[in-house]
């Protein structure tokens, strides 16, 4: 349905994508995971033919959008990062004025603007200011707003930040829901792991401008697999502990939480033993130890040696 | 599409009470307190005013009269010619001008300089004088006639003024005003056979007050700063959409519109309109309140009309440019400097606090290159009741504002949405 060819952005001196190589296929959930920086929000708007490429191309059913977007225009809706709405207007306003945006009018306008609001549950606030909704209202109006034309794809720019995890919860369920029932075709880029394993197919993994990893989520697991992650709680942490798993040459990464340590061991390797007495050596209390199956998080700590919310 | 975009606006206008008191009631309340507290300077009561005359005289005012005599003699018995030829010379409407115009208790504001018919021309290019007094030919002759005989119309002088001296040719009209009242009453009698031998015109009426003939109105305070009022405040409307543009920029619903396949010539197009829509709507509403409230009457409806939507289209030109900016630099920094610096600036030199330029010339050339001092000048030549004919150099000059300003704007407009 969709590729990018080769696409680059350079704002200045900065390069904010790098030669980006990627294809969306009618009816999949394709998610584009990445930390804040990582060149999803650019991507997405060379995509939706918002920015103009440095280099590259970006097809449309095999043809290039760059010079004649309208094809792809008409049948992608956009759900931005940001509020996109007029808060000092209702939610029906504004579904109002988007829809005319969207050339629709008289009683087509009508039902589609009941169906959104029913689909987004605000058909009871329909006729409420919006800056007076909660931050998970708005978010579903936004993305409710996306839907009116009935898009064959929708383009989602992390469409849950900031919101409680109910709304967040519902905001996925729709999702999901539009894809299952309408076979519409999702993009959805986030830094949230959870949200992008639960919806998502396929997957395009980003950092500093740079594709570091794609494919199904199992594909992308594979890259971990030949390797294993051991969590091991305490009653405490120090720094003798830490060393001390760092110098054992079986241990390839290893991460500090609060009261936690993660550590990247080969697939084969039995290290119960060998924590045991480090911890002992460090005059520390274990309370647990769980064999872990790699996830996206840790796919990603794996590529780029960082947390994806670093 | 485009009329979607303008009511969407009007209803962002309508849900911001705070904005519409800064655009609608503000300016009404200005109008209000400097009516009143600058009136008794507008109105020349005390003020710095200096009127700088040029008087041209054709013939000479006491060969017409031993003329008019002569010919009087003609046609009147002995005795009234005699009694009239006692009295004339308290009837000389040149020198009865004359010494209104020389008399002390106006030597402070009005200066007169007496030239040559052949110095008209030159006099006309230099534009330093508020207005140029001629006495036609036969000035004398033909007043005295009308007076004594009244078979005919009194003449009229012919005075050119200065349009860029608002309040000195104010001033002058009601002054000339006075004095044509005066020719008209002696005519009136005359052509009733009053006994005109018997009556002197009254040198105190005159005195002060001086003439008229152009038939020109005066304009009170009120009137002036409703028009300064209405050109500055309107400016506010460009920078309040200029401002609501950006906004839209920000939160992603120009990218949304962009999406949908609509033309950003479609938005552009919707902005300009909109600029042009509101400021129209917003001087018709201060208008209809100096109307109401001042009983400010427009004597040229369709003159006034044709300003008011040539200065709405230059304001939004004005909408669009700073939206094409704020596009371009990606900030509101320049709507926030026309609103806060800009407008005032542009107020000052259009002469919305006070008419500065007739005081500064070089103010009132650069005043008049703004929209607003250019709307301004407009507006008061028509209230003074001049027609459509007199400010075609101000309506010219603000379609071309607007469509500068449009040009530059749509040179500056993003090709696609905004970047990431």
């Amino acid at each position: 349905m969709i590729e990018l060819v080769n696409l680059s952005k350079k704002y200045k001196q900065v390069d904010a994508v790098k030669n980006l190589n990627m294809f969306i296929e009618k009816g999949e959930i394709v998610g584009l995971l990445g930390p804040n920086g990582a060149g999803k929000s650019t991507a997405i708007s060379m995509l939706s033919s918002l920015v103009e490429p440095t280099s590259g191309d970006v097809r449309f059913e095999n043809n290039s959008i760059l010079k004649n977007p309208s094809p792809l225009r008409k049948v992608v809706g956009m759900v931005p990062q940001e509020i996109a709405l007029y808060t000092d207007l209702t939610a029906e306003e504004n579904l109002e004025f988007f829809g005319r945006i969207y050339k629709l009018s008289g009683k087509a306008l009508k039902r589609k603007m009941d169906e959104v609001l029913e689909q987004i549950g605000l058909t009871d606030r329909r006729k409420d200011i919006v800056k007076k909704f909660s931050g998970g209202m708005k978010r579903r109006l936004n993305i409710g707003v996306a839907m009116l034309h009935d898009p064959e794809m929708i383009i989602m720019d992390e469409p849950t930040v900031g919101i409680d995890p109910q709304s967040r919860n519902y905001i996925l369920e729709t999702v999901k829901r539009l894809n299952e029932e309408r076979q519409m075709t999702v993009l959805y880029t986030s830094h949230y792991m959870e949200e992008v394993e639960f919806l998502c197919d396929r997957i395009y993994i980003m950092d500093k401008g740079n594709l570091i990893a794609s494919g199904t989520k199992g594909e992308i697991k594979q890259i971990l697999s030949s390797e294993k992650t051991i969590s091991i709680k305490l009653d405490r942490l120090n720094d003798q502990f830490v060393e001390g798993l760092r110098e054992n040459p079986l241990v390839n990464r290893v991460t500090v939480g609060e009261k936690e340590v993660t550590i990247l061991v080969p697939r084969e390797a039995n290290m119960f033993s060998d924590v045991i007495k480090i911890a002992e050596a460090a005059e520390l209390e274990i309370y647990s130890v769980d064999n872990k199956t790699p996830t996206l998080e840790d796919v990603f700590l794996h590529l780029t040696g960082r947390a994806l919310r670093d | 599409m485009i009329w979607k975009i303008i009511k969407k606006q009007a209803l962002l206008f309508l849900r911001n009470p705070q904005q519409l008191v800064l655009l609608i009631a503000l300016p009404m309340i200005l109008i209000m307190i400097l009516g009143t507290a600058l009136g008794s300077v507008m109105n020349g009561e005390g003020s710095p005013i200096n009127l700088k005359l040029a008087f041209i005289e054709n013939d000479d005012e006491q060969e017409q009269v031993e003329r008019f005599l002569t010919d009087l003699a003609e046609k009147l018995p002995p005795e009234a010619v005699t009694d009239i030829e006692a009295t004339i010379s308290n009837m000389m409407p040149v020198d009865l001008l004359k010494k209104s115009l020389d008399n002390k208790e106006v030597d402070d504001f009005i200066q007169v300089s007496y030239f040559d018919p052949s110095e008209r021309e030159a006099l006309r290019k230099e534009e330093s004088y508020t207005a140029i007094i001629e006495i036609p030919e036969q000035f004398t002759y033909k007043v005295l006639e009308a007076m004594f005989l009244g078979n005919i119309e009194p003449p009229e002088l012919q005075v050119t003024y200065n349009e860029e001296e608002q309040v000195g040719t104010s001033v002058l009209t009601s002054f000339l005003t006075q004095f044509q009242t005066q020719l008209t009453k002696g005519n009136f009698l005359g052509e009733n056979g009053i006994d005109l031998s018997s009556i002197q015109i009254d040198e105190s009426i005159i005195e002060g007050e001086l003439i008229a003939v152009n038939e020109k109105n005066p304009i009170t305070s009120s009137a002036y700063y409703t028009v300064g009022m209405v050109v500055m405040n309107v400016l506010f409307i460009a920078g309040a959409i200029g401002y609501y543009a950006f906004h839209e920029k920000e939160i992603k619903v120009f990218n949304r519109i962009i999406i949908a396949d609509v033309s950003r010539w479609v938005y552009f197009i919707s902005i300009l309109l909109s600029g042009t829509i509101f400021a129209f709507i917003q001087s018709m509403l201060i208008f209809t309140f100096s109307r109401i409230v001042f009983g400010i009457i427009w004597p040229n409806l369709f003159s006034f009309l044709v300003v008011t939507l040539a200065f709405s289209f230059a304001v939004g030109g004005l909408a669009v440019l700073l939206t094409a900016l704020n596009y371009r630099v990606n900030s509101e920094t320049i709507t926030n400097f026309f609103m806060n610096i800009s407008v005032t600036l542009l107020a000052v030199l259009g002469g919305s606090f006070y008419p500065i330029g007739d005081y500064l010339p070089l103010i009132q050339t650069i005043g008049n290159m703004t929209p607003n001092g250019a709307s301004l000048t407009a507006y008061v030549t028509l209230l003074r009741g001049d027609g459509i004919a007199a400010i075609d150099s101000q309506l010219i000059y603000l379609v071309l504002f607007g469509i500068v300003m449009v040009i530059i704007a749509g040179l500056c407009f993003p090709k696609r949405g905004v970047s990431a």
